[in-house]
């Protein structure tokens, strides 16, 4: 039995729909302009250094604030205009968690079951396989509380679920877990994409948003700066390659002047290394001028954009 | 109906309502201990022990001793000191400390049915626990001990629910505004202690000076102490309790959607 939606939408609607979406606080624009599209099976990633506005723009699709300006289609249904029907077809895992530690783990799930109409249905048998498929049967009658970091990310998980939802949204789902629990989220996360189920992750773990995203957006001061397949946002923003080199090499500043010199973006100071983004025809100049040079060349990854994203704000 | 005042009557306002009833139910037996002890101490120590110095007064042409006074004071103190305490401290710590309202927020749940919930559990706790201190005053009563007119009493527990009602709403105003838990001394120890002690519940406040007349006309306890008093001494209804129930459904309709206003600001950093 599926873990996500039992009901997937129709293939031309997308799970999530958001448009213009703006808000202020205090008269600053923390969102401005962000328009996010998520498909049923997908994972849709939200990139950005803190600030960014990756939780404000989460926190406007699931309805826990409303924008100021902008739409947000959720399965079809219009939630500024029928919010409640909206809210009864999201899931959502807030980074803190939000779990009621009155109750126990199975507690927890019976409770937040009730927060919902219409009620999920055969509710026992529902809370039974989410118990067993997250591994919390064993802590079903122990509070909250007792429980390591990564089986309270399972709980909050758990409870997103409880209901059938067609789209889950994730706060930064990994944060302060150690590697082995990321690790087992991100393989709960990737169960629930292969059941149909649309999801939404804000993160700003450069591996979680590599391996986990269909689509990534990334965010600077609330506005898109780069949204489509993750190679296609590395490739636009940071390059096709990057080379990597050390930054005591008597050639660094030789390779500075040729970087200037070619209208290429300055290098990149990173610990002991310099960074230089380039593209096909660029590394071949590179290899054709310092080809005796020691060097390395990689793939660009979403360290690379974090960083350079960084640089630029 | 305008939505601040519909929501009271919501699905949702229930579900929050029925985890507090779930929650207390489940500690029950050391929940119902204060509210049970706590008037018996208190009736036990004033009434009797102190009441035992004080000889028979005259309170409002009836010949009253001091416990008989105290006795319904007291049940206008509990729903109201009740009602506050829940909707200022367990409220505050459900909405900071144990994120519960977040959880709730990310549901069909919104905020002004966390409201509701809350403000609507104070105020059935306050009735609760004055129902818990009435059936003392009957223990006292079989006694011998107390002598009133119990068949008031059906009109007496409506009227409490509502006064809880509205000291929840003031609870909840508190709770919006103290920066931290350590804050809440301030409307605790500066606005509530001296409001429940200066209406009219313990001792008798009289005087002609326009302070004391207009603190008299405008404070809903001193109605509320004194309407059930009569009541419950004479089996007579006057002007008090019409007075409380006009005082405490101005403060309700004015209060909700304040709290409402400063918790949407607080909790969703909206408004």
């Amino acid at each position: 039995m599926p873990m996500g939606a039992s009901h997937p939408n129709t293939q031309d609607e997308p799970v999530l729909l958001a448009d213009g979406l703006v808000k202020q606080f205090a008269g600053r624009r923390v969102v401005d302009g962000v328009g996010l599209r998520c498909r049923a099976g997908q994972v849709l990633s939200l990139l950005g250094a803190n600030g960014a506005g990756k939780t404000t723009t989460l926190r406007l699709c699931y309805g826990f604030l409303q924008p100021d300006a902008g739409t947000i289609r959720v399965a079809g249904i219009d939630r500024c205009t029928d919010p409640e029907t909206a809210a009864r077809r999201v899931g959502v895992c807030t980074q803190d968690d939000t779990f009621d530690t009155d109750f126990t783990v199975r507690g927890n799930l019976e409770q937040v079951g009730r927060y919902f109409r219409p009620r999920p249905p055969a509710l026992k048998a529902r809370i039974a396989i989410l118990l067993e498929r997250f591994g919390l049967d064993r802590y079903a009658s122990a509070k909250p509380d007792i429980l390591s970091g990564g089986y309270r990310r399972r709980l909050m998980l758990a409870r997103a679920l409880i209901h059938e939802p067609q789209l889950l949204f994730l706060d930064e789902p990994t944060t302060g877990l150690d590697p082995q629990a990321r690790l087992e989220v991100w393989e709960l996360i990737d169960t629930l994409r292969r059941d149909g189920l649309g999801i939404v992750l804000t993160t700003h773990y450069m591996d979680e948003a590599e391996r986990l995203s269909d689509e990534l957006v990334v965010l600077r001061e609330g506005r898109m700066v780069a949204a489509g397949k993750p190679r296609a946002v590395l490739g636009d923003l940071v390059g096709e390659h990057v080379l990597v080199l050390e930054a005591r090499d008597p050639a660094a500043p030789a390779v500075c002047e040729w970087a200037r010199q070619a209208g290429l973006p300055e290098l990149t100071r990173v610990l002991s290394d310099l960074h230089l983004a380039l593209d096909g025809p660029g590394l071949a100049r590179f290899i054709a001028r310092f080809g005796d040079l020691r060097f390395e060349v990689r793939p660009p990854t979403l360290d690379d954009l974090f960083l350079k994203l960084a640089e630029k704000s | 109906m305008t939505p601040h005042y519909r929501a009271a009557f919501q699905w949702q306002s229930r579900a929050v309502l029925g985890r507090h009833l779930t929650v207390y139910r489940r500690n029950w037996h050391t929940a119902a201990l204060p509210p049970l002890l706590e008037p018996i101490i208190l009736l036990l120590a004033f009434g009797v022990g102190l009441g035992g110095f004080i000889p028979e007064f005259s309170w409002r042409g009836h010949p009253v001793p001091y416990l008989a006074y105290l006795a319904p004071g007291m049940l206008a103190y509990t729903a109201f000191m009740t009602a506050f305490f829940q909707a200022l401290f367990t409220a505050y710590i459900r909405m900071h400390y144990q994120k519960t309202w977040e959880g709730q927020l990310v549901t069909q749940v919104r905020l002004e049915h966390v409201v509701w919930g809350e403000v609507l559990w104070a105020a059935t706790l306050g009735t609760v626990y004055a129902l818990i201190v009435t059936l003392v005053l009957v223990g006292f009563s079989l006694a011998g001990w107390l002598h009133l007119h119990w068949i008031g009493a059906f009109l007496i527990l409506p009227l409490l629910f509502l006064a809880a009602l509205a000291f929840a709403t003031l609870g909840l105003l508190f709770t919006a505004l103290v920066p931290s838990i350590d804050h809440m001394n301030i409307p605790f120890f500066l606005v509530i202690m001296p409001l429940g002690f200066t209406s009219s519940t313990y001792f008798p406040l009289e005087g002609d000076s326009p302070w004391t007349q207009a603190w008299l006309i405008l404070n809903p306890l001193h109605h509320l102490a004194e309407g059930i008093r009569l009541v419950l001494l004479t089996g007579e209804i006057d002007y008090h309790l019409v007075a409380a129930c006009a005082l405490f459904l101005l403060m309700i309709s004015i209060l909700v959607p304040i709290d409402e206003r400063l918790l949407r600001r607080r909790v969703l950093g909206e408004g």
